[in-house]
């Protein structure tokens, strides 16, 4: 009866790490930026940037991005899905494509050069890390609010 | 005079809620807001408080009162919205596994709780509301100290600018609502959170059944008597840290239902007013110190928020100052549980008295014989 309780409890904690373990890999959040700008690879190849490209993420337009443009949006999880609509000329007709990509789960923000990507330029070259820049410190940052009283901590 | 005596008790029992109903019926016409507004916030607000209160109902069963400790629960929430946020884990997903952070955290937390108030027997409600103050001092050496020194937090949203600490204001922009707008249901544009919904109402069929259940009846056994239970043959101190640990996990999970709703948190202060809020809800809806019920608790947040919508309005139109109705509605969440308490101790002493009174009635009759 007893190694039947304890048999039960392990299960439980196990379920829940498994649970846990699983809604790590899913919920990974990323910000990924799209960039309309013309890319110069590590071999000399230009990746001329077209008039325009509408980037649609979960079937929500995440910017109608011209030449020098960037757009984002938010993701869940790895398995990443955007349509494009890209405008060559000004005038032009536009043709739509759907691409796929695995995003590294260790990026937070991730800038995608839509130019080489459509070029067929390897990952590493349309595909790079965001890093913002860390806020300027103020005084007021420093000030810690322990308690309703308003009365800080850090005087 | 039987009948009369029940509604003496009934007008009793019942004196907190008419009391806010008569202050709301004021307040509802001069605040001028719209009958539709008023409805949806009290949906918003039943959706975002419900689980939180409920959590107290358990030690009420168990004869512990107002667990004032239930903050402890919300801080292990907020430990887990943290590093959930820090982690990147956005959405239903980042709720979950903040809700599974913090439940092993409210374990022990509720354990060291629940011992505590074993050793402070029949002083459980003052003992758990000091301690929930000696463990925000606890909480903010974790936060402010260790996370970001000890504990690895990367991002500089969350961090201090100083290398380590919480900010004042934790976001939870990516998580905002998420539970809310799963499943929203509109009529007459009132948003119903259904999904929310649901987890109140499976929750509400737990207590329900948790009741009749072995360690329901055994809790209920040892809040009407410590000793009859003992002599029963129940482990009086292992159900009383049971309801604790209960309460104190449920009070976590609420949190972070909470805190989803909101879209962000005050990282020092936020558990300290939640406490405080939903026990005088719970008051506010005909709870007492020593009963309390699923219906106490929805009548509670119906009534206790209505207060709080109409009366910052309703300062307004009568004093031209909007703060009268702001300070209005903080007192008044002190003053009903400062109420509760009075009247609590009142019928026990009054009960005391008449079991006094009985007992010297017996003893002179059987000195006449």
């Amino acid at each position: 009866m007893k190694s039947r309780k304890i048999i039960i409890r392990l299960l439980t904690i196990a379920v829940l790490v498994g649970i846990a373990a699983w809604m790590f890999v899913i919920g990974r959040g990323h910000t990924v930026y799209f960039d309309n700008k013309p890319y110069t690879s590590a071999d000399g190849t230009v990746y001329e940037s077209p008039y325009q490209i509408q980037v649609f993420v979960g079937g929500e337009s995440a910017g109608k991005l011209k030449k020098g443009d960037r757009g984002m949006a938010s993701c869940m999880g790895q398995d990443f899905y955007m349509e494009l609509h890209i405008t060559q000329e000004k005038g032009g007709k536009k043709t739509g494509s759907g691409i796929s990509l695995k995003l590294p789960y260790n990026m937070d923000g991730i800038i995608l050069n839509l130019p080489a990507l459509l070029g067929g330029a390897p990952e590493e070259e349309y595909m790079s890390e965001f890093i913002p820049a860390a806020p300027a410190a103020t005084e007021e940052d420093e000030t810690v609010i322990t308690d309703e009283f308003t009365m800080p901590l850090d005087e | 005079m039987k009948k009369k005596f029940a509604l003496g008790s009934f007008m009793t029992r019942a004196s907190v809620p008419l009391m806010f109903m008569i202050i709301c019926a004021f307040c509802i016409p001069l605040s001028g807001l719209s009958p539709s507004y008023l409805i949806n916030e009290i949906v918003t607000r039943m959706g975002r408080n419900a689980f939180l209160i409920l959590s107290l109902l358990i030690p009420i069963m168990a004869g512990m009162g107002l667990n004032f400790g239930m903050t402890l629960g919300a801080m292990a929430g907020e430990i887990g919205l943290i590093l959930v946020s820090d982690w990147q884990i956005v959405g239903i997903p980042g709720m979950v596994l903040a809700m599974i952070i913090s439940v092993p955290i409210s374990v022990l937390l509720g354990l060291f709780c629940g011992k505590i108030l074993n050793m402070a027997k029949g002083r459980e409600m003052i003992t758990s509301y000091i301690m929930s103050y000696f463990m925000t001092g606890v909480y903010q050496l974790v936060v402010l100290y260790m996370m970001g020194s000890i504990i690895p937090i990367r991002h500089s949203n969350i961090k201090l600018p100083r290398g380590y600490g919480i900010r004042n204001t934790v976001s939870l922009l990516s998580m905002r609502q998420k539970l809310d707008n799963l499943w929203p249901v509109y009529i007459n544009g009132v948003k119903i959170p259904m999904v929310t919904f649901i987890i109140i109402a499976l929750m509400c069929l737990v207590i329900v059944w948790f009741r009749r259940t072995k360690l329901g009846q055994d809790m209920r056994a040892v809040g009407q008597d410590m000793e009859v239970a003992r002599d029963a043959g129940i482990n009086v101190e292992r159900t009383r840290i049971l309801s604790i640990i209960i309460s104190t996990v449920l009070a976590g999970i609420g949190m972070i239902i909470y805190l989803q709703n909101l879209g962000n948190f005050a990282t020092y202060t936020s558990h300290s007013q939640i406490g405080m809020f939903a026990i005088a809800a719970l008051l506010v809806g005909g709870a007492s110190v020593d009963k309390a019920s699923v219906g106490n608790v929805f009548l509670g947040v119906i009534l206790f928020h209505l207060m709080f919508i109409v009366a910052p309005k309703a300062g307004t139109a009568i004093t031209g100052d909007s703060m009268i109705g702001e300070y209005f509605r903080v007192f008044v969440s002190y003053a009903v549980i400062t109420i509760a308490l009075i009247m609590y101790e009142t019928a026990k002493r009054r009960n005391k008295s008449m079991e006094g009174q009985r007992l010297m009635m017996e003893q002179k009759k059987e000195e006449a014989k």
